[in-house]
């Protein structure tokens, strides 16, 4: 499951980015509190050593100074947490103070020879018994010459217990942190990741075959409301389509169904017994005429569906819509012989449109023939050709059964035939109008049709003329 | 037997018709939906063939204003749409019976055959009156051991006749069921036709078994 693997992914970035944090967080707080304890430590030996260079320096240097006289004028410096030696030009230990007790704490070397240089040096000692000690040695000087060492020192013993309780307490309450972290980015991945599950549940159902289906989210605005809402327009769209499709096949299937109907039906009809030779040919020639029309619709099928794949190859050129709109003229005359239906023309102007030549001719042929067999007996087709602004407008006009204003919104339509127009000619497919808007699109022009009930109608194409060449 | 074939495909309206009229049935065409509700409500067929796809009333609404209206004539929907929930709305809406076109010619008119018995209660289909056997599947007619040949329209009256053995038939009841629209009420035809039948059947036989009553019409009956 990716999902589970992303809530996961999640919860260990997370994790890891806050165990890192927290390191370098620890770390750096160790560090600077230590740094600040020592500090101070050492503030307060520097601050005592100069206290007691002061003290001693009132009582001249007397090196004979006893140390009670010292603690009774400074009892500060009798604190428990501070020890005081004073040694001698050489080395050696003359005074300290009481709470170092038997203590053995010589002076080092390195103390030593700093003294000798009139420096003061910081040390940390640690005696065999473990009790850290933090030492300052600090020369005192009579005229260039080196009187005596005065050596402060404290236990680090309070200072390590405390760093060590830090340390304790960052090294529990680090990885209980991280935990209850883990736990919450667990727990906020997945609610995050809810939705997510609520989408793959539905997009299950809809890949199951039910369209219908619709992610409920109820946040609308955050990425994966956003994801949602364009998911369920998708599905919207494809629904839409799916149901194009079924309505299209449903129709196809109908409209052949009637011719295969009626060839079976007759041919069946004929064979039941022996017939007239006359009665066999009155059989074959309906059938032909069922077979004709059968081509006529998967034709015109195939042309669509080749048209909505865009598999139709377009060359366009300039075109002369006035010769065209002449010669279509021609073959509607012998189109209309045999109801006697005259194809006149009305204005014609010259004209020049880009577009598809074979195209442009069977949109006119299929408007003409529709007017044709949709035409009263002894009655007229127009076509006229006139420029209107930037446009070509071509009218054929009929003076027929016409279509009703509900039924001229589908007109259009594949296979929308209107009952009158299926009851005047059974020969029309549906197709051919679906086919003109066809090809009016793609010559970036539009179609409409203004009729009346029995009295006629007419067709209006626009076009845009052909762009003036520069 | 007379039938209303309400189909708007002319062709397939017009084989339906000879099909049909060949089995030496009645047969009336239309091809709109109003007129056909509205012959189906006046005539008594005997049985009625819909296509659904009608222009004017769609026939599902034909046939639930028909049903609403009290006409119990059995109905046969025909039509393009093979989906199983247009044939189960259409035989809710009251047909009896569901053909998907493309169909066979012959199952057509075993359909109507299998309607026909139904509704005049004959469980075999084969009509007996006396020793005189009318079998509608092979269109045979025999009396005693002796086949007799008829015409069509000699056919169809026997038929009606058998069918109502023992009813005294009008002339206007046996125009109704025995001719279509076409006929002429004012010609003597059914006399014509029942006096070719008696000739064939009856003539020449201790007994008749189509007789007149007068002032109403005939009768069919082997008692007596």
């Amino acid at each position: 499951m990716s999902q589970a693997s992303i809530r996961v992914r999640l919860t260990l970035w997370y994790g890891t980015a806050l165990a890192l944090i927290l390191i370098l967080f620890a770390g750096t707080i160790y560090f600077v509190i230590s740094r600040g304890l020592r500090d101070q430590v050492d503030a307060s030996l520097e601050e005592a050593a100069s206290v007691a260079i002061r003290t001693l320096g009132e009582h001249r240097f007397g090196p004979f100074l006893i140390f009670e006289d010292l603690s009774q004028n400074f009892p500060e410096l009798a604190l428990l947490d501070k020890f005081f030696q004073i040694f001698g030009p050489a080395g050696q230990v003359t005074i300290q103070s009481a709470n170092i007790k038997s203590r053995e704490i010589p002076l080092s070397q390195t103390a030593f020879q700093a003294s000798l240089k009139g420096q003061a040096t910081f040390e940390s000692v640690r005696f065999d018994e473990g009790v850290p000690f933090r030492l300052l040695s600090v020369p005192i000087r009579h005229t260039e010459r080196l009187v005596s060492i005065l050596r402060v020192g404290t236990s680090l013993y309070p200072t390590e217990k405390m760093l060590q309780r830090l340390l304790l307490a960052l090294v529990i309450a680090s990885p209980i942190a991280i935990i209850v972290s883990l736990l919450g980015g667990w727990f906020l991945a997945g609610r995050a990741l809810m939705p997510v599950n609520v989408i793959t549940c539905a997009a299950q159902r809809i890949a199951d075959g039910d369209l219908t289906q619709r992610i409920t989210s109820p946040r609308s605005s955050d990425e994966i409301g956003r994801l949602a809402s364009v998911f369920n327009d998708m599905i919207a769209r494809l629904e839409i389509s799916f149901r194009q499709i079924r309505q299209f096949s449903a129709d196809a299937s109908h409209e052949l169904r009637t011719p295969l109907t009626i060839t079976k039906g007759e041919t069946e009809l004929a064979l039941r017994r022996p017939r007239e030779a006359d009665d066999y040919r009155q059989v074959l020639e309906s059938n032909l005429e069922e077979i004709d029309r059968m081509s006529r619709i998967v034709d015109e099928l195939l042309f669509l569906s080749r048209a909505d794949l865009g598999e139709i190859k377009m060359t366009m050129s300039p075109i002369s819509l006035d010769s065209l709109v002449r010669e279509v003229q021609l073959q509607a005359t012998i189109l209309g012989q045999d109801r006697q239906i005259e194809t006149i023309l009305g204005t014609v102007e010259p004209i020049v449109v880009d577009g598809d030549e074979l195209r442009l001719r069977e949109l006119l042929l299929n408007l003409v023939d529709n007017a044709i067999k949709y035409s009263h007996p002894n009655s007229q087709v127009e076509l006229s050709l006139r420029q209107i602004d930037a446009q070509a407008e071509l009218k054929v006009c009929d003076h027929g059964i016409g279509v009703s204003d509900l039924e001229q919104q589908r007109i259009f339509d594949r296979f929308y035939r209107t009952d009158t127009a299926r009851a005047h000619a059974s020969k029309g497919t549906g197709l051919g109008l679906a086919i003109c808007q066809w090809i009016v699109d793609v010559h970036q022009g539009t179609i409409q049709m203004q009729s009346s009930p029995g009295a006629g109608s007419c067709f209006t194409v626009l076009l845009p003329l052909r762009a003036p060449v520069v | 037997m007379r039938i209303l074939v309400v189909e708007d495909e002319p062709k397939v309206a017009s084989f339906i018709r000879r099909a049909l009229e060949e089995e030496s049935y009645a047969v009336d065409v239309c091809a709109d939906g109003q007129q056909g509700q509205d012959w189906a409500q006046s005539i008594d067929y005997d049985l009625i063939v819909l296509d659904l796809m009608l222009p004017g009333i769609p026939g599902l609404e034909l046939l639930k204003h028909i049903r609403k209206s009290g006409v119990k004539t059995p109905v046969m929907i025909l039509t393009a749409r093979s989906e199983v929930d247009q044939r189960v709305k259409g035989l809710d809406a009251g047909a009896d019976d569901y053909l998907t076109k493309p169909f066979a010619i012959e199952e057509l008119l075993a359909r109507a055959r299998a309607l026909l018995r139904r509704a005049g209660g004959v469980p075999t289909g084969v009509l007996e009156v006396g020793d005189l056997v009318l079998n509608p599947v092979t269109r045979e007619v025999t009396r005693g051991d002796q086949r007799i040949e008829l015409t069509t329209k000699e056919y169809a009256l026997l038929e009606y006749l058998m069918r109502n053995a023992g009813r005294v038939l009008t002339r206007p009841m046996i125009t109704e069921h025995v001719w279509d629209l076409d006929f002429d009420t004012f010609t003597n035809v059914i006399d014509v036709y029942i006096s070719y039948l008696r000739n064939k059947i009856d003539k020449g036989r201790e007994q008749s078994l189509i007789q007149t009553v007068r002032g109403s019409g005939y009768v069919m009956r082997a008692d007596v």
